[in-house]
């Protein structure tokens, strides 16, 4: 029996900022199912709380950056896909509370 | 039931460098939105981060002068949410292996001295500005990226005296370090700050959190406040409504207010970031790095004590601003003689300064011209009287102290000349000095004004009193 | 149809001029698009290019549609992005215009790479040339497409799970994934930061050689790109692979192994048998080796959970806020809901919601840091075989290319998932990994993959070289079946 409920789904999702189709979330459901099956493929490998999780493909040495600064680009450019702006900002729906 | 209060900070600060941490935009601040973007600030679809090091070197240095252990390899983290004011989606930020952990600080409360426990001090990017106009708000991605270096105490302070004091004592090491104007006008500083209360002793209490408090006057309030409310709930038995909750300081009303309940907490999903390759912080690096840390204020000022007998007070005035303490070890590196200079610097300088709303460095009168100043007074060619005159008459005309110390207005300290005076003027005063004779001790004044206006303010008083004293 | 060095020598014969081969690759390109929607957007007004600055110059390219190009439309196939112009571009386009090649169309891809089917697309599914009733695999999709039809002899591809290995498999063509880091990823729509790949497809070794040449290199707005000005991977193939040790996965080649065997299946292996013995003529070893097998079960998991958190995070900018289609909505949570909610497609937001389970607090350890320990158990061991072999060969996959009807995009469970997900061992060690064209099943391409150590490019490269000497299918353009 699947832990995972379609709410559950629909949960996930609005915390993406995703809405979902009643389709979209059967399908989801019914990966997270195949996933949950397969994670036991992982579990059952020995031995692996005592590996260090791989976080970038192989140790990279590299440079810092020197501390010099850019031109800003210009506002014509930085806009220019931009939907709705006033003036030199992005315009958005009133942000209240915080 | 005697209530002990806990309080945890976090103290968010802004720091100084040409181009943000992650971006290569400018740090800077500028009246027009979006003049210091670029479009990593704005996260436009295929734009990396990447790391500044400069910024990573302070947040070292900083770490170190908060006797944190540094890790062995600097790296960062996400922190993903959204918010119109985070273009990415995510934060970078240190959740995993911060900058600097398990660390103290030796602070100055009322004139004791306490260590604050710091949890952990990390370096992170700061968010864009939202300006919240009737319905809309206008994004300004000018402040996006700009270096953060974020400070997390232990709960060891207990209360808001404490917690000031903190932050006053960490806003002068940044600011002595240079690595943060410290301005919280400017909105450089933020804190958020956790208080619980309990019964001394007992475990601790419920934790509140109070986001964003812009102000250390506001952190004071906000605390008193918290504590009040939480104290008449725990007093009047309704503990249980003391949520864990965090809640956001009103200015207006000096009250605190709810914003969201620990239920309805972000899961914020830390993991590494990937594209920034951890990075191996070398020992010859962190030794290079502690080569350039300074004395900071409380050094210098017990310094000031020990070494130089300073009082206290002005010790504490004199380290207060890092451009005062500098311009008074100047003047004693120069071989003005400690108090002398502690004097000048506390009482007249300073006063000048604050008068005419000057920065040290606009001011005119050098620690060189100081010197000059002081030793005329040393070697009797001027008054002390005389002195502040030149002093003033430097700064208003911007010119040398020297023009204005001349043979004519130079004081007279030759014993023979002063001795010849003297006696005419007690030869023409004989009565006087016949009744100073007979008692009237008070008329020792009215000599030395007699000599004083004769030469025209010149004479030299110490010697003049000397003199007289000896002839009467 | 001409390789680029082929091309080369033309133009530098004058036997043709840069305008005739764009004007030609133009006129190719909208014949291909009709059959096959290989493209997002064709570069008409492209013009030829004849001042020689090196051997890429006045060659026609195509660009997959998820680098930025300034000025030129740039969509990642997202209606998230359907509208939005870069005013920068990548470093590579940067590269590749200082090299004096010419881009004439930005091509149809996964959604932001997402895919492994070309089918995902907002501008819709890609077909293959070979058979238009069977994909081309993803998400390099129309970069393959239009290279296997000889619209042109070079695409530039990413590679994030096999998205330019497979279609190149399924396209009969080369497809080359250099080490990580060796080209610059500035530029690029991420989808998972800490596997994809910038890469290409050709028609023949050396034309990813020397198309490589030109667009790796360090970049300090990439911090995780490397320095490989030492590597100069034309100018080192040699066609000599006398005593290069490659090593297969036997339990992978054992058909008893599967569930279903299909003939396809049999005929891979066959084949694959077959190419084997030509590296052994070559004076190459050729050994069998046993991988454990839980790990290689794992394999498929772990991409899927590492893959879709890195990239629920990567594409939490697409708001709508600053760039991309603004949502409706009179709260900004509404306005960004409904942006990605229309803006992304089913398969992608169901990756989401996958990626953004697996890194919650209490997921964390069991899915994502398990598979990220997986991820580093698996490098471990290709490391440790690396020591003592130059490169894994196997088959890219069970067989000809998925009918379009059948493209499920879900995630599977079986023995052949492993076997269809092995190449994103290369991108797990960020190891140089190429695919070229080794055989056919009734005239369906097949494709081989050769893997290496990290920056080992030189070495696999000629691997492949000689390999593809010794086979009939270097520079083959699709024939389409009836």
């Amino acid at each position: 029996m699947s832990k995972f409920t379609a709410q559950l789904v629909d949960d996930y999702a609005d915390k993406l900022l995703i809405g979902l189709t009643r389709e979209e979330n059967a399908s989801v459901l019914n990966e997270f199912d195949i996933i949950e099956a397969n994670m036991n493929k992982i579990n059952d490998i020995a031995g692996l709380s005592s590996v260090e999780p791989m976080t970038h493909p192989f140790e990279i040495e590299f440079e810092l950056r020197e501390d010099l600064s850019d031109e800003s680009d210009s506002i014509e450019q930085l806009l220019q896909n931009c939907e709705k702006k006033e003036g030199r900002e992005v315009e958005v729906p009133k942000v209240v509370g915080e | 039931m005697t209530l002990l209060a806990t309080i945890g900070l976090e103290m968010h600060c802004e720091m100084k460098s040409n181009a943000k941490v992650f971006s290569r935009g400018k740090n800077g601040y500028s009246e027009i939105p979006n003049s210091n973007v670029v479009a990593l600030d704005l996260a436009l679809p295929g734009t990396m981060p990447t790391i500044n090091k400069y910024c990573v070197k302070n947040a070292l240095k900083m770490s170190m002068i908060l006797n944190c252990e540094q890790p062995e390899y600097m790296y960062f983290d996400r922190k993903n949410y959204y918010y119109p004011d985070l273009p990415k989606g995510f934060q970078i930020t240190q959740f995993h292996h911060p900058v600097g952990i398990n660390g103290n600080v030796v602070i100055e409360v009322n004139g004791e001295r306490k260590s604050i426990l710091i949890h952990d001090i990390h370096l992170e990017e700061d968010t864009a500005s939202l300006d919240h106009g009737f319905a809309s708000t206008y994004i300004d991605y000018n402040r996006c990226g700009i270096p953060l270096l974020e400070l997390v105490t232990e709960p060891c302070i207990h209360s808001s005296l404490e917690a000031v004091a903190f932050l006053e004592h960490m806003r002068s090491v940044y600011k002595y370090t240079d690595i943060s104007e410290a301005d919280t006008k400017k909105g450089q500083i933020r804190c958020d700050v956790n208080v619980s209360l309990a019964e001394e002793g007992a475990p601790l209490g419920t934790k509140v959190e109070i986001k964003n408090v812009n102000s250390f006057s506001n952190v004071a309030e906000a605390i008193n406040y918290e504590i009040k409310r939480q104290s008449e709930l725990i007093e009047s038995g309704r503990q249980d409504e003391i949520e864990q909750e965090t809640r956001r300081f009103d200015e207006e009303s000096g009250t605190t207010i709810r914003m969201r309940s620990k239920a309805d907490a972000i899961d914020y999903k830390y993991f590494v970031e990937p594209n920034i390759p951890k990075y191996k912080i070398t020992k010859e690096w962190l030794e290079n790095i502690r080569t350039e840390i300074t004395e900071l204020a409380l050094e210098r000022k017990d310094k000031y004590i020990k070494q130089y007998g300073l009082s206290d007070y002005d010790a504490g005035v004199l380290v207060k601003e890092r451009e005062v303490s500098d311009y008074f070890e100047s003047c004693i590196a120069l071989g003005i003689d400690a108090k002398i200079a502690a004097n000048w610097v506390t009482v007249q300088i300073l006063a000048y300064i604050n008068k005419y709303e000057l920065a040290l460095n606009e001011f005119f009168l050098t620690p060189e011209m100081l010197k000059t100043i002081v030793d005329k007074i040393n070697d009797g060619t001027i008054s002390s009287k005389q002195a502040k005159e030149v002093f003033f008459k430097t700064l208003e005309n911007n010119k040398k102290p020297e023009e204005f110390i001349s043979k004519e207005n130079a004081q007279i300290s030759d014993r023979k000349e002063l001795e010849s005076i003297i006696l005419e003027i007690l030869a023409n005063n004989q009565k006087q000095v016949e009744e100073y004779h007979n008692g009237k001790s008070n008329l020792f004044d009215f000599f030395v004004g007699q000599v004083m206006k004769q030469t025209r303010g010149k004479a030299n008083p110490v010697l003049t009193k000397e003199i007289l004293n000896e002839k009467l | 149809m001409k390789t680029v060095l082929e091309l080369r020598e033309l133009l530098d014969n004058g036997q043709v001029t840069s305008q005739a081969l764009v004007d030609e690759a133009l006129v190719l390109a909208h014949q291909n698009q009709e059959k096959c929607n290989s493209f997002v957007t064709i570069l008409d007004d492209a013009k030829g290019n004849h001042e020689k600055k090196s051997l890429l110059s006045g060659i026609p390219y195509v660009i997959k549609d998820n680098f930025s190009t300034a000025g030129i439309l740039s969509t990642g196939s997202s209606n998230t992005l359907k509208n939005y112009i870069p005013f920068f571009n990548a470093t590579v386009i940067e590269k590749l215009n200082e090299a004096g090649a010419v881009p004439i169309a930005k091509s149809t891809m996964d959604e932001f790479g997402m895919g492994g089917t070309g089918t995902t697309g907002h501008t819709g599914i890609v077909k293959n040339p070979w058979d238009p009733s069977r994909m081309t695999a993803g998400s390099s999709a129309g970069s393959a497409a239009c290279v296997a039809a000889g619209v042109v002899p070079l695409a530039l591809g990413t590679d994030t799970g096999d998205s330019i290995r497979k279609p190149a498999a399924f396209c009969g063509i080369v497809g080359y994934k250099p080490t990580y880091g060796l080209i610059s990823r500035y530029g690029l729509f991420p989808f998972a930061s800490s596997l994809d790949h910038v890469g290409v497809l050709t028609r023949s070794v050396e034309d990813a050689c020397a198309t490589v040449d030109v667009m790796k290199g360090m970049d300090e707005r990439d911090q995780t790109s490397l320095d490989s000005s030492t590597m100069h991977l034309l100018d080192s193939l040699t066609g000599d692979i006398k005593g290069k040790k490659l090593f297969y996965i036997k339990n992978l080649l054992e058909l008893d192994a599967y569930e279903k065997v299909s003939d396809s299946l049999k005929s891979t292996f066959a084949q694959f048998e077959s190419t084997l013995d030509l590296l052994r003529n070559a004076g190459a070893i050729v050994e069998g080796i046993e991988f454990d097998m839980a790990l290689l079960n794992a394999i498929p998991t772990t991409y899927v959970c590492i893959s879709c958190a890195e990239a629920t995070s990567n594409l939490s900018n697409m708001t709508g806020f600053s760039f991309g289609s603004r949502g409706e909505g009179s709260t900004y949570i509404e306005s960004m809901k409904n942006h990605r909610t229309l803006g992304f497609s089913p398969l992608i937001k169901r990756r989401f919601v996958i990626g953004s389970y697996v890194l919650q607090k209490e997921n964390q350890e069991k899915f994502f840091l398990n598979a990220q320990r997986v991820r580093r158990l698996v490098v471990d061991k290709m490391n440790e075989l690396f020591k003592h072999y130059d490169a894994m060969i196997m088959p890219c996959s069970e067989g000809v290319a998925t009918k379009l009807e059948q493209a499920g995009n879900m995630l599977q469970n079986d023995l052949l998932e492993v076997l269809e997900n092995l190449m994103v061992i290369g991108n797990f060690g960020g190891f140089p990994s190429i695919t070229i064209p080794n055989g056919m099943i009734e005239e369906l391409p097949i494709g081989v993959n050769i893997t290496g150590k990290v920056l080992d490019d030189e070495n696999i490269l000629n691997i492949a070289y000689t390999l593809e000497s010794k086979m009939p299918y270097k520079n083959q353009i699709a024939k389409e079946v009836n």
